[in-house]
């Protein structure tokens, strides 16, 4: 899907042989780092079979690797080229794995023995560096867990191993996910592959980068409030949050307990909802993932019928009015509209939904995060987590510990929390702020009874400048869906103006708790309607 | 504490007050609520009637949240988490009396499992992880009595 919605410089020339692709990714300019993938591109044009793959990387490398088109060696070696090609310009990654390679001919021994492959075998994922990992520093983003390396997988990341999937590395992040933009890393600075002067997105913008730039083919990030579905839009890559409950958050190194949800990043709708199927379900070590079934998501890519004229017939959808208010970018705007009427074509019924509460999500949002991000951050004091540093005094080795480890968006955070939930406030603030996400899941509840599907910008606009806006304010596009815990997809829908090719705009479709496949089902169909993909083409 | 002080601040809406008299206004400890004009009371010659939502003390905050700042950040950070906190306070405006708080979203989870100890399995990396550790202690050093 999203080889259509990027610039038709490509590479139609270079598709048949993954050695000029690779030396064309070398050749290319700087600028260009948003060009088509290097593999993807060359497994699907291979595959000669009568039914090829969508363009799901995940599937389409399935497909290569059982019909020994191409063997996991060569297409990890593939990724690992154009990543230490990009990588000196995107800053994606704050780890990269030196095990990919053994990883890679390991299953090619297995698929030499005929073994039997798991469903994301040689599938390359990158993980956001919040999320832990054994055998690789995890360190959030932050100075305070410089050189930590956790001793366990995060269910979310033990699942992707158990089925096949290959750790390419860990992500850069805004520290500890509070941020939108990246640039709140204690390490470096992540550039947007499209226009490298801007900014990925945030807080998992290491994370959508990487996707965008196919330095991976997948990867997993974390949604507070927003933090998988802005870095989506801005790098023009489909971003799915699911419910929350829906994933295991178990090794997600906690912020906001009650908002958090780890999420997945993909090149197409189909890859987000591999992924997400792979990852969810219940896990005893997390109390709040749920015992919901997970239905088999994959079975919203296949069985359509892409050749109805109306395959959509009959769903309603609601265009939120108020966030397509002021404060958001003409290009923006027009982007969703045209969407709209994409989907009309395709068969909905789009009407504009009002809610009015939506403005109150923000302060209430910014309230639950801060505080509970105090009482969370608590452990990284020297002692439990965290680097230590020496005193000769408990309470100044805590204090100092934490001054010295973490930076000042996070210090300004916990102290926010802190103050909030200060004895005698709590009614003020923390309850409040509660009782507005009661609203909220109502007003969101009662729209979702009368429509099928909710859409907004994903962001009110596309990529700004590094150092334009580092302390701009959360959108509330994002954040009210993560107080109803609603699962969200984000999906490009058109370009502005700016950088070299222009700038991706993301639809955000919103669905009813555990509904993910409906949300996955309407987002594949206008990811492959054509009409789309001519508008996107200059 | 918490209700009476929602009282005293309710009717306030952040927008309608100029930034920096909000906090000043949070120490005020006798306003009743008066929706137009509860700014322009003047607090000196007020009777407290109660505790009242007080500003941010920027070193007291870092001593709770165990955070040393330099005075440098504390300079920094103290309007900035002033205007949060000042804009924090739209949602005293809202209605929300008889609406429950929502301390998540339904997960239908609720699958606490078995209140038993269970070891976890790679303990040894966890120990390593400790910077201080004598066998079966983590060391840390002495807890001073500051009182």
């Amino acid at each position: 899907m999203i080889s259509t919605l990027q610039p038709p410089r490509s590479l139609s020339h270079f598709r048949s042989n993954p050695t000029l692709l690779l030396r064309y990714a070398s050749l290319k300019p700087l600028s260009s780092l948003s060009s088509q993938p290097v593999t993807h591109s060359t497994i699907t044009d291979q595959s000669q079979s009568p039914n090829p793959p969508s363009h799901s990387q995940i599937l389409s490398t399935r497909h290569s690797l059982l019909s020994r088109h191409l063997t996991a060696t060569q297409l990890a070696e593939s990724f690992l080229t154009r990543l230490r090609l990009t990588e000196p310009h995107l800053r994606s990654f704050l780890h990269v794995s030196d095990s990919v390679l053994a990883q890679a001919r390991e299953l090619d021994e297995k698929i030499q023995r005929n073994e039997e492959l798991g469903p994301l075998a040689g599938v390359l994922v990158a993980i956001k560096d919040n999320i832990c990992t054994a055998e690789m520093p995890s360190t959030a983003g932050s100075r305070v867990l410089e050189g930590y390396t956790p001793p366990y997988d995060a269910t979310a990341v033990r699942k992707i191993k158990e089925l096949g999937g290959i750790v390419v590395g860990k992500t850069n992040l805004d520290e500890f996910g509070m941020g939108s933009t990246t640039e709140a890393s204690a390490y470096q600075v992540t550039a947007n592959p499209w226009d490298i002067s801007r900014v990925p997105g945030g807080s998992s913008g290491g994370s959508a980068a990487a996707v965008s730039a196919r330095q991976c083919m997948v990867s997993l990030g974390s949604d507070t409030g927003g933090s998988v579905r802005q870095p989506a839009s801005f790098c023009g890559v489909v971003g799915l949050k699911p419910t929350y409950g829906r994933v295991s958050r178990f090794g997600l190194m906690a912020y906001a307990s009650s908002l958090d949800v780890i999420g997945c990043f993909g090149t197409s709708v189909a890859d987000a909802g591999i992924l997400l199927h792979a990852i969810s379900g219940h896990d005893r070590l997390d109390a709040t993932s749920s015992k919901r079934e997970v239905p088999d998501f994959s079975a919203q890519f296949v069985s359509m019928n892409l050749l109805e004229s109306k395959p959509l017939k009959g769903l309603r959808i609601g265009l939120i009015r108020e966030t397509l208010d002021d404060g958001v970018d003409t290009g923006v705007t027009s982007a969703v509209r045209t969407a709209a009427l994409h989907l009309e074509e395709l068969g909905c019924c789009v009407t504009e939904v009002s809610l009015p509460s939506f403005s109150l999500g923000l302060p209430a949002y910014y309230i639950l995060a801060s505080s509970e991000s105090s009482s969370n951050l608590s452990r990284y004091d020297g002692v439990r987590y965290g680097n230590q540093v020496a005193a000769d005094e408990l309470n100044s080795q805590y204090m100092d510990s934490r001054a010295k480890g973490f930076g000042s968006e996070v210090k300004r955070r916990i102290l926010t929390g802190t103050y909030a939930l200060s004895a005698g406030y709590y009614d003020a603030y923390y309850k409040r702020a509660q009782q507005v996400r009661t609203v909220i899941q109502k007003s969101f509840k009662t729209a979702l009874d009368e429509h099928d599907i909710l859409i907004s910008p994903a962001a009110p606009s596309a990529a700004y400048k590094i150092g334009e806006k580092k302390n701009d304010p959360l959108a509330m596009y994002a954040v009210n869906v993560n107080l109803a815990g609603l699962p969200a997809l984000v999906l490009p829908c058109g370009f502005v103006e700016g950088g070299p090719a222009g700038l991706p705009v993301g639809l955000q479709m919103i669905g009813a708790a555990f509904d993910e496949g409906k949300l996955l089902k309407v987002a594949h169909i206008l990811s492959r309607h054509c009409r789309i993909a001519d508008l996107f083409l200059h | 504490m918490g209700s009476r002080a929602l009282l005293l601040v309710k009717g306030v809406s952040s927008s309608s007050l100029p930034k920096n008299q909000l906090f000043y206004n949070f120490n005020c400890k006798s306003n009743f609520p008066r929706p137009n004009n509860w700014v322009r009371t003047n607090c000196s010659t007020t009777q407290s009637s109660g505790p009242s939502l007080e500003p941010p003390d920027l070193p007291r905050l870092a001593q709770t949240a165990r955070i040393s700042l330099t005075p440098h950040e504390v300079e920094e950070f103290a309007p900035k988490i002033g205007l949060v906190i000042d804009w924090f306070g739209q949602l005293q405006d809202v209605d929300l009396q008889s609406v429950e708080p929502s301390i998540r979203a339904d997960t239908e989870g609720d699958s606490f499992r078995a209140d038993i100890p269970e070891t976890f399995e790679n303990r040894e990396a966890m120990i390593a992880a400790v910077p201080n550790y004598e066998e079966p202690y983590i060391k840390v050093p002495k807890v001073l009595n500051k009182e």
